[in-house]
């Protein structure tokens, strides 16, 4: 089985779980998407801090449509697994979505970052006390469990 | 990639000239091994306080809020000691966890207005002034100023930013939520849009409101919180509220 690692603007760090996930050597790509970032709103300051951290991650970059070019790399690299860093983006979900019908055979999985905390019950998000009241006892403790 | 993007800066950015908050993990590094989460809990509501500027790091996931939140209570003897620091880590990760499960409150009201105002009596364009920073308000364009030619804001700054766009102008968030989207270096959709819903009052109970003695209590000399130059700001909370939502019953009772 090889893997591949779409490394997007969300994860941009090599300690990430995603790569304890992938197989040693595993490629990390990062797709420079200008039409996903203009409907972010990424203005060109953010646009520069984004490449200067690229810069020192050592990854292949790539420039167009991460849904035309991640399913192309897929296969240029033989991959039959795309490992992601879990995201709440919707731009970045309803990608996946779109890899994934086009490259059936590829599975897609997102992997989370190491938690905050760790909590036995979905927590109450109506108001920030009620969550911290519940997350308070874990995120004092190294790790949040 | 680097030259054309520093080419495509403002003619008044030097990408040369050594940046707080420059990219890259080295830099997030050296940021993370100055944070000292006491001065931090003492000093953090000023603007030229003990914050940490980490936020870029965190949003990009240069460095993650566990490892921020560890780093924090090995400086410390005792973990209450950096509570408060790490009490403001935990409103990111509420905010995000917002996001991942309710996805269409970044742009849409959680909750009506609190103002006594309906969501149709507010401008959904921000006037020009404000976007060039010649509002009139001194301490006002000049955080406007600040945000267009550093990427960042302390809280306090974006909390009166906000509060100023949304209830002095009677604008709605969503336009001042764009606009800080575009010049934040840790524009954050969720951290963001929640924290305008938050001041706007359409996630919180009640709208946030400032005036000119609070800013004055927490900036320094380099903002001009003079009340000639300052008026609109310069009143008590009571006749603040009265004049901006007149509709509202008085609060005392
Ligand atoms: C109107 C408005 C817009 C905002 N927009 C953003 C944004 O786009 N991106 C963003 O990261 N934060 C945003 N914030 C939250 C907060 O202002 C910034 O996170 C903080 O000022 C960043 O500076 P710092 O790293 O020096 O913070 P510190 O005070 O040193 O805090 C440490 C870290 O805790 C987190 N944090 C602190 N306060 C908050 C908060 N209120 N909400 C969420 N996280 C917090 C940040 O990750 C920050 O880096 C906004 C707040 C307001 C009122």
């Amino acid at each position: 089985m090889a893997d591949l690692i779409w490394l997007h603007e969300g994860a941009l760090r090599r300690t990430h779980p995603v790569f304890a996930m992938a197989a040693p050597g595993t490629p990390a790509i990062f797709v420079w998407d200008r039409a996903r970032l203009a409907a972010g709103h990424v203005g060109v300051r953010r646009q520069l801090f984004i490449a200067e951290t690229l810069a020192e991650l050592e990854l292949e970059i790539h420039d167009g449509d991460a849904t035309v070019l991640l399913p192309q790399l897929a296969v240029a690299h033989g991959a039959d697994r795309l490992l992601v860093p879990a995201s709440p983006d919707p731009a970045i979900i309803g990608q996946l979505v779109m890899i994934r019908q086009a490259v059936p055979a590829l599975t897609v999985e997102q992997v989370a970052d190491t938690a905050f905390v760790t909590l036995s019950q979905e927590p109450d998000l109506a108001r920030f006390f009620r969550y911290w009241n519940k997350a308070r006892k874990a995120a004092l403790r190294p790790h949040g469990v | 990639m680097i030259a054309a993007l520093v080419a495509a800066l403002p003619a008044d950015v030097d990408a040369a000239a050594p940046r707080p908050m420059a990219g890259g993990r080295k830099a997030a590094e050296r940021a993370l091994a100055t944070i000292d989460p006491v001065a931090y809990a003492a000093s953090r509501n000023h603007l030229d306080g003990a914050v940490t500027r980490l936020s870029p790091y965190l949003r990009h996931g240069i460095l993650s809020l566990d490892e921020v939140r560890n780093h924090a209570l090995a400086k410390v003897a005792d973990p209450r000691q950096a509570e408060k620091f790490i009490q403001e880590l935990a409103w990111r990760d509420y905010w995000q966890r917002i996001y991942l499960a309710h996805p269409d409150r970044i742009w849409n009201d959680v909750e009506v207005y609190k103002t006594g105002f309906d969501a149709s009596e507010y401008d959904t364009e921000l006037p020009a002034d404000v976007v060039e920073a010649r509002t009139g308000v001194a301490c006002i364009d000049q955080f406007i100023a600040m945000l267009h030619e550093t990427g960042y804001l302390h809280n306090h700054a974006r909390m009166y930013l906000a509060a100023y766009v949304v209830h002095w102008r009677r604008v709605r968030w969503q336009a001042g939520a764009a606009w800080f989207l575009e010049h934040l270096i840790d524009a954050d959709p969720a951290s963001n849009n929640l924290s305008w819903q938050w001041v706007a009052s359409t996630f919180s109970k009640k709208p946030y409101i400032f005036n000119l003695d609070n800013v004055a209590k927490y900036t320094g000399h380099d903002i001009n919180t003079r009340m000639s130059d300052n008026r609109v700001l310069a009143c008590s909370y009571e006749q603040l509220s009265e004049l901006l939502f007149p509709n509202l019953e008085p609060a005392h009772g």
